[in-house]
């Protein structure tokens, strides 16, 4: 499969809901498959917190497979041998995009700490802009899980028009208390670490990799089932020569210890910081009810828990369906088993992939 | 040729409606009645080749058991309630026909007749019914609670449930003359259209 990788740059700006404004800015984007004469067989995939514009294939330069390569791809639930499949790195992200990591052009340093407040609303709006460069006027199919899937519900509530479908997986209409406390300890446990230097450590030419490691540790637990979790290490001791650090006894600390450690070499603290304060702030009711915002959509919703996800179980994806019912909206809610915990919306699985492909291609 | 059931409800589902469909299948019936009645139609189903069919349909469907919950789609204002042959196979019937009244202001319910004849015959020769109708043998149904048409209009009557129409079928599905007059004995279903006193 082929991959379009592009750098778009958006002299128009962006005004934020925070208040603040970006006079110009950058998306990365990556697309596959072919966009049909009558551009209707577009899609939209919005990736989750830590997640960038490289969902599907092989990339050639860093080696890596795209996150929903499982998903996307020929002859899969997204089949890019019919759809148009673009996916773009969200604002304020590490991997591209205009974000902390960028420079800002009115001051020609690095934004760091000072890159404005981001929300799910602002990737949304920043998305339009790129729906319309793209010439494309309704996405065919809008669809992302957890983080991903609240941006595929604000696309259907924000811009009822530009699109048909919307798949909404492993999501919520707002993050709960508990989804907020778990943010909260690894924002600390960055802040806390002694390269943060109130966020400019790029300045001083370091990184909290300590901090950033420690927070996607804690990050992984979430993401996995208590369940899978046995399943996959038990109480295995790790093998000798295989062991990161001395101080490691179990398999499931040498995992852990992997995890942090590799997603420290790549990711922003600013951006962690960021993509999870959008997280949190999320709530697609905005102020009014979730009935009154979701009254005005008029796409299809595919909402999609998994059995063992305990960060955003099921019943919030029920919570959307309900109040997308209240006002007549075509939502349809299907719980499946998903073995991986939240994680489970990232593997294909026979039924998640019938219901996918069947949803897509509904007429 | 057998009748569909959209066919024999056709008159009681009004154009625009709101309609909920416990135990929907395939999601045929509310898909004819999206079609020709313009209604904003959901249905309720746990088989996932099922659901599966609706999506593919454009019904909506939520994946839910109905014996957990009827309760939580009571906000959504729903006209009417549909429960096809399902009735029988739920633990407390009697709680969700209530339940159904409760979130819409009709219900249509059809089910089996255990007092139609052949049943009656099956069970003085000594064995479980075994009917076109009832198609499964004793160990494989799904069927928990199986009544009569006398039966069910007795609980009706007794939940204070008004039945403002009822239609009752031969056994294949036609409306002839001794069901119509005689239903607890020649009827192989019921098909009813029920609501609050």
């Amino acid at each position: 499969m082929k991959i379009n990788k592009e750098l778009i740059h958006f002299n128009e700006g962006l005004d934020l809901e925070s208040g603040s404004r970006l006079d110009s800015f950058d998306l990365m984007i990556e697309s596959y498959g072919q966009l049909n004469e009558d551009k209707s067989n577009a899609v939209l995939i919005c990736h989750a917190f830590s997640g960038d514009h490289h969902a599907a294939g092989l990339d050639p330069e860093s080696g890596g497979i795209g996150w929903w390569d499982n998903i996307i791809g020929p002859d899969k639930a997204i089949d890019t041998n019919k759809y148009f499949v673009v996916c773009s790195n969200n604002l304020g992200g590490c991997s591209g995009s205009t974000g902390p990591t960028s420079i800002n052009q009115s001051t020609g340093k690095v934004y760091g700490k000072d890159f404005p407040i981001v929300s799910v609303v602002d990737w949304v709006n920043s998305q339009k802009l790129l729906t319309d460069f793209l010439g494309i006027t309704k996405w065919h199919f809008v669809a992302g899980g957890s983080l991903g899937g609240m941006q595929a519900l604000q696309w259907s509530i924000s811009f009822p028009d530009s699109l048909s479908k919307a798949g909404i997986f492993a999501a919520a209409a707002k993050s709960s208390t508990q989804n907020i406390a778990m943010n909260e300890v690894s924002r600390e446990s960055i802040r806390k670490d002694a390269n943060f230097f109130d966020g400019n450590y790029i300045e001083k030419n370091t990184k909290p990799r300590n901090g950033l490691k420690a927070a996607r540790m804690l990050g992984h637990i979430t993401y996995l089932s208590e369940r899978h979790m046995n399943l996959k290490f038990g109480r295995k001791f790790q093998k000798a020569d295989s062991k990161l650090s001395g101080e490691i006894d179990y398999e499931v600390e040498n995992y852990l210890q992997y995890k942090g450690e590799k997603f420290s070499d790549s990711f922003d603290a600013n951006s962690y910081i960021l993509m999870t304060k959008a997280m949190d702030n999320y709530d697609a009711s905005a102020s009014e009810s979730l009935e009154d915002a979701m009254s005005k959509i008029l796409c299809r919703l595919l909402i999609i828990g998994f059995e063992s996800d305990w960060l955003y179980p099921p019943e919030r994806g029920k919570e959307i369906q309900l109040a997308g019912m209240k006002t007549n909206v075509n939502c349809t809610y299907v719980s499946l088993p998903g073995e991986q915990g939240h994680d489970s919306f990232l593997f294909a699985s026979e039924k998640y992939d019938e219901i996918i492909k069947s949803f897509i291609e509904s007429r | 040729m057998t009748i569909s059931l959209s066919k024999i409800i056709n008159d009681w589902i009004p154009d625009n409606s709101k309609v909920i469909d416990f135990g929907c299948g395939d999601g045929s019936l509310l898909k004819e009645f999206i079609d020709t009645k313009k209604i904003q139609g959901y249905g309720i189903e746990i088989d996932h080749k099922k659901i599966q069919e609706c999506i593919e349909k454009g019904v909506p469907v939520i994946q839910q058991d109905i014996d957990k919950g009827i309760k939580e789609f009571e906000s959504s204002n729903f006209d009417i309630s549909i429960m096809a042959s399902s009735i029988q196979c739920l633990k407390n019937p009697h709680v969700a026909l209530r339940r159904m009244l409760k979130l819409s202001n009709k219900c249509v319910v059809t089910l089996p007749n255990l007092g139609y004849w052949r049943c009656r015959v099956d069970l003085v020769l000594g064995k479980m019914p075994v009917t076109p109708n009832l198609p499964s043998s004793w160990y494989e149904t799904e069927n928990l609670h199986l009544c009569t048409i006398n039966d069910f209009e007795k609980l009706c009557s007794s939940e204070g449930f008004v039945i403002n129409k009822k239609i009752f079928l031969s056994p294949d599905r036609a409306q002839g003359f001794l069901a119509s007059y005689f239903p607890n004995l020649f009827a192989t279903e019921g098909v009813y259209l029920i609501g609050r006193e």
